[in-house]
């Protein structure tokens, strides 16, 4: 479904991504590790489109389709969505118009007509008990006013009414007290399918303890320097980055 | 056509970039234009291009006026019981109305208005009643280099209520000047409420200035838009006059091209316990230049004033700009007063969130605008109004 290749990305003078590669079938779910400052969330937002990253080689497909020649807006009509590490508030924009244009987007890129309202609001009602999102929080501006906790349900709330392909969750584990990261977790189960895909970028193996992954990768210093299964993220928890480190040096 | 020659050798020089009020909206083009007031007959009809009715669906008593000149057939006068609505050109005997202000004592813009002025509203309002529609006001200006000088007059005795509309538009192939003054009273618990829109096509000069006198325990709320117009001066001036008087004025203003649209107003609190609050809002598009100046005084007697002002302004295109001077000026102490004034530009995270979700470029910054204006329009009492004035918005921005 998702091929980078040879990835490179500068925000300003500063290289960032030095030769990603990685590959997502359908139906996977890629865990993405790694210290600070390796690129974890430069990739979360090349792969969304933002502007202020600079591609400077290397390709980006979402099944055939070359992502990096698209703005931010058709990436996600072609189906990728990138749940924020930290969710803008939009003061005066409600949440339920902003997914109503969002999801009338996506039905206009694919020629289908608006949305009814009625099939609207059966399916606010079925994603936000999904996030036990309350209904108060539905309605009001867009993040506005929502404690940490609050503002990731809202973005596991998006997710499950935009229906992405691709679904790519900067660290939505940050911020989250244990209950929380229960909701947003089974938010995410819920959502996995034989058709959608996953990369989930974090600090923590906690939250891997509820979001199995398939595949963990380690980021460092802009590439991926090792693979594996879940069981890596216990081996990193245990040991830390620098043992990957030296194996790098060795 | 009667041909304004002397027009601009009036007592009072025309202001320039040396005066601190005019220093942002010169008029010098202006000067070199030769007006002429316009004598057709009354009556002559109207214009193919713009309805005699600018809100479609809006229940209203109308007075409509082209070039300064009122129109009988077009109108639609109330006739209740302790409400006098007429144009002044009928009024007579001991109603004729006293201008009090000082504006054309101390603006050559007034002392314009004041030797050539035309006609305009003659409202009362008897004692607890309440106009059951509101009072709109039409002004067209249709043809070259005209000039138009209305004045309005509004009474409102103790207890009364009254909600009055000022709509300016003009044909497309139009210009000249429009120099219009408006004089409220408001008595004792009166309440009026004053919606201004200026929806003018041409290359029109529109200078307008309300002048409103509040009365003890009386409210007065006014919004201001400028939906669009070549060059546009809003003046509004309040002095409350008797205690806990309330005001609330707010505006918006979204110039495209090189349109200019300045905004000045002035809060004058002499009595004691009143409150007032301003929020203006601007977005700059094109080459526009915008101005607002917004004074607040709290005289040494108006103790526990509550004064807020709020004016926030978006650049949105490289090219545009505003200058923005709030002003305060407090001697009572015991007070409650705040400003907060910002210029800025669209807010790029927010437009990567919405765009992010599939939202493109052009309805995010949609999404994003009415969300800034939203605080605005929605404090306007009437939906019809509200709902033209956003459609009119939307198609000029194409959103």
């Amino acid at each position: 479904m998702l091929k980078i290749k040879n990835l490179h990305a500068k925000v300003g003078d500063n290289e960032i991504l030095n030769g990603l590669n990685l590959e997502v079938k359908p139906g996977e779910l890629h865990a993405i590790m790694g210290p600070n400052g390796s690129g974890k969330s430069t990739l979360a937002a090349v792969l969304a489109g933002r502007e202020a990253y600079e591609v400077t080689d290397g390709m980006v497909e979402l099944d055939g389709t070359d992502l990096l020649d698209l703005e931010a807006s058709d990436r996600a009509r072609e189906g990728v969505f990138l749940a924020f590490q930290y969710p803008i508030e939009i003061p005066g924009v409600s949440n339920l118009n902003f997914m109503k244009a969002a999801v009338n987007a996506k039905r206009a890129h694919q020629g289908q007509p608006p949305i009814k309202a009625k099939d609207f609001l059966a399916k606010v009602k079925e994603c936000s008990s999904l996030v036990e999102l309350d209904g108060k929080l539905r309605d009001r501006s867009v993040n506005e006013g929502f404690s940490g906790g609050e503002k990731k349900r809202n973005e596991i709330f998006q997710m499950a009414i935009l229906e992405p392909k691709l679904c790519v969750l900067d660290e939505t584990d940050s911020g989250l007290d244990i209950d929380a990261l229960r909701v947003v977790s089974k938010g995410v189960n819920a959502m996995r399918s034989k058709d959608r895909a996953f990369i989930v970028i974090t600090h923590y193996q906690r939250l891997l303890d509820h979001i199995i992954p398939d595949f963990v990768h380690v980021l460092s210093n802009g590439r991926i320097v090792k693979s594996g299964g879940k069981e890596l993220a216990l081996e990193l928890e245990d040991k830390g980055y620098d043992w990957i480190k030296e194996e790098q040096n060795a | 056509m009667t041909v304004l020659t002397d027009i601009f050798k009036s007592t009072l020089p025309p202001p320039t970039r040396k005066s601190e009020r005019w220093k942002y909206s010169p008029i010098s083009k202006l000067l070199n234009s030769t007006l002429s007031t316009d004598s057709s007959e009354i009556d002559g009809g109207f214009s193919n291009e713009i309805a005699p009715n600018p809100v479609e669906g809006l229940e209203a008593y109308r007075l409509v006026f082209r070039n300064g000149k009122f129109n009988h057939s077009l109108s639609d006068l109330p006739i209740a019981k302790g409400v006098i609505c007429m144009p002044q050109s009928e009024v007579s005997g001991e109603d004729v109305p006293e201008f009090k202000n000082t504006y054309s004592k101390t603006e050559w813009v007034g002392e314009l208005n004041e030797s050539y002025h035309q006609d305009g509203l003659f409202l009362k309002i008897d004692r607890n009643i309440k106009l059951d529609r509101p009072v709109l006001i039409h002004h067209l200006t249709d043809g070259k280099d005209v000039a138009s000088f209305p004045r309005h007059f509004v009474r409102v005795e103790e207890g009364g209520e009254v909600d009055v509309v000022v709509w300016s538009s003009s044909t497309k192939n139009s210009s000249g000047m429009y120099n219009g003054i408006l004089e409220a009273s408001i008595a004792p618990n009166a309440t009026l409420t004053l919606e201004k829109v200026c929806n003018e096509d041409g290359k029109i000069y529109h200078f307008s200035h309300e002048n409103i006198i509040q009365e003890r325990d009386s409210k007065f709320k006014m919004h201001t838009f400028t939906v669009k117009g070549h060059w546009v001066r809003n003046e509004l001036e309040i002095i409350s006059r008797g205690k806990g008087t309330d005001s609330i004025f707010n505006g918006a203003f979204l110039p495209t091209g090189n349109e200019h649209v300045d905004n000045h107003t002035t809060m004058d609190h002499t009595s004691t316990d009143g409150t007032s609050s301003e929020l203006y809002r601007g977005i700059m598009y094109g080459t526009s230049t915008g101005v607002f100046n917004g004074k607040v005084f709290v005289r040494p007697d108006a103790q526990r004033t509550n004064a807020f002002q709020q004016n926030t302004n978006i650049v949105a295109d490289r090219g545009a700009s505003i200058n923005a001077k709030p002003e305060l000026e407090i001697y009572a102490d015991d007070v409650k007063c705040s400003h907060g004034c910002t210029v800025g530009q669209f807010d790029l995270d927010a437009l990567f969130y919405l765009k992010s979700r599939g939202i493109d470029e052009k309805a995010a910054k949609a999404l994003l605008v009415e969300a800034f204006l939203a605080d605005v329009i929605s404090s306007v009492p009437c939906t019809e109004l509200r709902e033209e004035i956003m459609k009119i918005y939307k198609e000029r921005h194409g959103w």
